[in-house]
């Protein structure tokens, strides 16, 4: 046959290969949690004998760079993203060149199932790769749902249970560490003192993870992950930390709590307009969003019984039951860890009362973003009065978030006095999203003040008599002093009820 | 909470019909928003209800969208802003409720979730858009927020979840959600799902033998056509605008990308370079131009572009995509390239929203026109050079050149595109 004319067409970005001898003179970029979660992770990494640097924190000149290089009309984590990842690697090549970049430099990031943006963001970044001349630069998926996914591309990255178990492991452990000092910090008596703890002890843990010993690269280490005190000892250390750390419980203080999509409601910084400290700002106590929930929502048996519809397995019933006790090992590893902590982290929710109370609402099987999830936490925040708000984060023109939003109105017409600000997010303003949310923590203030003045009514203690009590008493300024929900939102109302439960006004 | 199921319906029937006809139908009056990817499916959703004891007369489609139907029905009815392809399922849904003389019982709006594919087995998944899949809980919500609109007008809201892309799960998914509202057994279910599916597969063979014959034709007589690369709601003249009639206007003949033939001979002749290079395993693999081939409608966007760069007679692709659409943002510049790497001509009509931008539009067509006529013969020329001459639609000719030799971009003979795309 003569030879064709041939054309060039257009071929999608194709990482070149990490092999296993770059592994010492490369380093894995990552990034899009807190830098709690990602110094852990970091210490995971280099557990493994990787070389890892989380990417700066996102900044707002991140959202111009990422803007510029990729297809307009992206939502907001997306731009971010791109735009930081893009960042770093001018100021790299700036410094060192091109080359010298492609090689020192591989990024990792999670891939997913993507009915929304999430799972084409490396098509982004792709993008962003080839207008900045970088095409060579190495960009590798982390699939979300597969604890071994072997050596990929070349043996660099072994992805594999070590890395896998590492890697949620610190993420829980930062979960549970941004727990505590959203709980503290609105509280401390001495400015300052929770951000220290915190920083220590978030290094106190990255060593923790750096020395995790070898247990071979399958079952053992598994085993040893689920049965091992070595993090529940390292976690009650933590705990000590914050002993130290005195606490005036009595301050009135809205409780908002942050939900919204995955990357926004985790991020702290400009991305979200730093909206959770502007919250403590404004006199309130912020429950922080953990990725121990996503992460629950993505394995949970019967919210995902979707994922698994052309499973080629020979014995679907044992792999439904082996989803069932990794869940429940999920969820009890994450106990484990919170009594470490004296049980002051919050519990996970149970995602099948998540399901049933979204269920009349929305779709436990629609997928993208949080799913049902978002209106499930708001429920069950407004239910067990874990929260006076809801400040629910959505990036502007995201897929999921809208349409969860939409359905919020059928949500507020049933139970209108549910709190809920939703809050879009653009990256660029900021004055109007803040105003908004500012006008229903106002309305939430309210409500913590009257849950105050109705306890303290009921109860009949006076807050001198308090003062009193906690000058002999003064474990119960402790930041690890647990306090136990007796039915208010606010910490203020508990506290109150729990002293006079133990007998204070009868001092 | 439940929505509430038809007891009222069956019984009125009950006490009039024969105790033989427990399940007699065929009064039942079902309303469908026609919307999203009801324009791909709608002929298995009618086969479905049919099989039922539905009669065809009593299925009721609401019209195609437009702004006095969001103005009339739909005002005050949204809860959100976001992509008008969603936004105006409102004026639907109030058109099916309050716009029809003789009331209808059942408001019939499903979530899909995954679709039939030509591509499927090849892509990861097949699953739809989020906002697709969810659109109906959201707009449920502003006939709802207040007062249950439904019920006070007598209607039964149906919503199932299905996985039109997974076929053995429908039969459940349909009966699960299904069987209070229409008092189904599974049989029946099972029966009337067959039926719906074979209602689609034959609608959708034919309009895939027809959109071969329009090939066939222009390969016969060496005469350009035009691709039209959007999602399936872009055919709703409110959200595409009828910006393709326009263009047939001139004598162009339109093919949808979702009707494209997928037969074994074509598809081997038009990717049979890419096969032999290694480059895709089969003509419906994308995975050399798209990786994360999830969504069903973007992988057929990217399938299309591939299709219509190289296929000789396919010389302009125009990608219609509406405001805000997010699954479409990231394919923009990918789908472009893919389509000019051969040279096509590829127009952009984006951010299409609920007003028609007529004057933009005219002026756009006309150059649409200008660089078909002018370009079209070459492009067809240099794609069939492309290719083997074994041609499955027919012994062809080579087309006449339509331009003197001075004038012919080099980019048709060489590697470089001219720069006649007019991406808005
Ligand atoms: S969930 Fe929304 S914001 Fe997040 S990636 Fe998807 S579309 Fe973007
Ligand atoms: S694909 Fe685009 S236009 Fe269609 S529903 Fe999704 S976001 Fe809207």
């Amino acid at each position: 046959m003569a030879q064709l004319a041939t054309i060039a067409p257009y071929t999608a970005y194709k990482p070149r290969p990490f092999t296993r001898d770059q592994r010492g003179k490369t380093t894995i970029l990552y990034g899009g949690l807190t830098w709690k979660h990602e110094r852990l992770m970091q210490g995971a990494l280099h557990n493994l004998k990787y070389n890892a640097e989380p990417l700066p924190n996102i900044a707002r000149d991140d959202l111009d760079a990422g803007k510029e290089l990729i297809d307009t009309g992206a939502c907001c984590p997306t731009i971010f993203t791109t735009g930081s990842l893009v960042n770093f690697l001018k100021k790299e090549v700036a410094a060192h060149g091109k080359d010298q970049v492609n090689d020192k430099f591989i990024y990792l990031t999670a891939g997913a199932c993507g009915p929304c943006r999430f799972g084409q963001y490396h098509e982004s970044y792709s993008m962003a790769l080839d207008g900045l001349g970088l095409r060579d630069f190495r960009l590798f998926l982390l699939a979300q749902d597969e604890l071994d996914q072997g050596p990929a591309n070349g043996g660099g990255l072994e992805i594999n249970m070590p890395m896998s178990l590492g890697l949620i492991w610190s993420i829980l452990c930062g979960d549970l560490l941004v727990d505590l000092e959203y709980m503290t910090r609105p509280y401390e008596v001495n400015p300052g003192q929770t951000d220290a703890v915190l920083k220590d002890s978030v290094e106190y843990m990255y060593e923790v993870f750096l020395h995790r010993p070898d247990r071979g690269k399958k079952y053992g280490t598994l085993a040893w992950h689920l049965m091992s005190n070595y993090f529940t000892k390292a976690l009650r250390e933590v705990r000590k930390k914050w002993d130290a750390i005195e606490v005036d419980h009595l301050r009135v203080k809205a409780k908002v709590k942050v939900t919204g999509e995955f990357w926004l409601q985790t991020h702290e910084g400009d991305g979200n307009y730093n909206i959770k400290r502007w919250l403590e700002q404004e006199q309130s106590e912020v429950v922080p969003p953990p990725v121990a929930v996503w992460l629950h929502y993505l394995l949970h048996p019967e919210i995902r019984k979707l994922e698994h519809r052309n499973s080629k397995s020979k014995h679907p019933q044992m792999q439904q039951m082996a989803l069932q006790a990794l869940e429940k090992i999920y969820r009890g590893t994450y106990n484990r860890f919170r009594k470490a902590l004296a049980n002051l982290p919050n519990e996970l929710p149970d995602q099948v009362e998540l399901k049933q109370l979204a269920e009349p609402f929305y779709h436990f099987e629609l997928r993208g973003g949080e799913g049902h999830m978002l209106i499930g936490k708001a429920l069950h925040a407004y239910h067990h009065k874990k929260a006076h708000m809801i400040c629910e984060l959505s990036p502007y023109s995201c897929m999921p978030n809208t349409m969860s939003i939409g359905s919020m109105a059928n949500v507020l017409g049933k139970y209108p006095d549910l709190l809920y600000a939703p809050i879009e997010v653009k990256g660029d303003a900021e004055v109007h999203a803040l105003s908004r949310c500012q006008m229903i923590l106002t309305e939430a203030k309210k409500r913590a003040q009257a849950e105050f003045e109705d306890v303290m009514k009921k109860t009949g203690l006076t807050v001198d008599a308090i003062r009193k009590y906690e000058a002999r008493h003064p474990e119960v300024k402790r930041a690890t002093y647990k306090v136990p929900h007796l039915g208010y939102a606010g910490m203020a109302a508990n506290y109150i009820t729990h002293l006079a439960r133990c007998g204070v006004g009868n001092a | 909470m439940r929505f509430p199921t038809l007891p009222t319906w069956f019984a009125k029937k009950l006490s009039v019909a024969s105790p033989v006809k427990v399940k007699d139908r065929s009064q039942l009056r079902v309303g469908i928003p026609k919307v999203l990817n009801i324009w791909t499916t709608a002929q298995f959703w009618v086969g479905f209800l049919k099989a039922l004891g539905v009669s065809s007369e009593n299925i009721i489609f609401s019209s195609d969208t437009s702004e006095e139907q969001g103005r009339e029905f739909g005002k005050g009815r949204g809860t959100v802003d976001c992509c008008y392809p969603v936004k105006c399922i409102s004026g639907h849904y109030g058109e099916l409720i309050f716009g029809q003389k003789k009331k209808i019982n059942v408001l019939f709006s499903p979530m899909i979730h995954t679709l039939p594919s030509l591509l499927h087995g090849h892509v990861v998944d097949t699953i739809t858009c989020t906002r697709v899949m969810a659109g109906p809980e959201s707009i449920k919500a502003g006939f709802m927020k207040e007062r249950d609109i439904f019920t006070e007008n007598g209607i039964v809201y149906a919503s199932p979840f299905v996985s039109l892309g997974d076929r053995h799960m429908v039969v459940q998914q349909m009966h699960d959600s299904l069987k209070d509202v229409f008092d189904l057994d599974l049989e029946e279910t099972n029966l009337a799902v067959q039926a719906g599916f074979e209602a689609l597969d034959a609608f959708t063979a034919k309009a895939r033998q027809q959109s071969r014959d329009i090939l066939n034709w222009c390969a016969q007589n060496q005469k350009p056509c035009i691709l039209v690369l959007a999602r399936p709601y872009h055919m709703d003249t409110g959200i595409g605008h009828e910006i393709e009639a326009e263009l047939q206007a001139h004598g162009f003949p339109i093919l949808w990308l979702q009707y494209l033939p997928g037969d074994g001979d074509l598809m081997n002749w038009l990717f049979e370079e890419d096969m032999r290079s290694g480059r895709i395993k089969s003509p419906f693999d994308i995975s050399d131009v798209w990786t994360s081939s999830y969504s069903s409608n973007t992988n057929e966007i990217m399938w299309g572009a591939k299709f219509a760069s190289r296929c000789p007679w396919i010389t302009c692709v125009i990608r219609l995509s509406s405001y805000e659409c997010g699954m479409d943002q990231p394919t923009y510049t990918p789908t472009q390239k893919i389509v000019e790497a051969s040279r096509t001509l590829f127009f952009k009509f984006g951010d299409l929203d609920s007003t028609k931008p007529a004057g933009s539009i005219k002026i756009r067509v006309e150059t649409v026109v200008h660089y078909m006529a002018k370009y079209s013969q070459e492009i067809m020329r240099s794609k069939l050079a492309r290719l083997s001459p074994q041609c499955p639609l027919g012994p062809l000719q080579a087309p006449a050149s339509s331009l003197p030799e001075s004038e012919v971009p080099a980019g048709l003979h060489a590697d470089n595109p001219p720069a006649v795309s007019a991406a808005s």
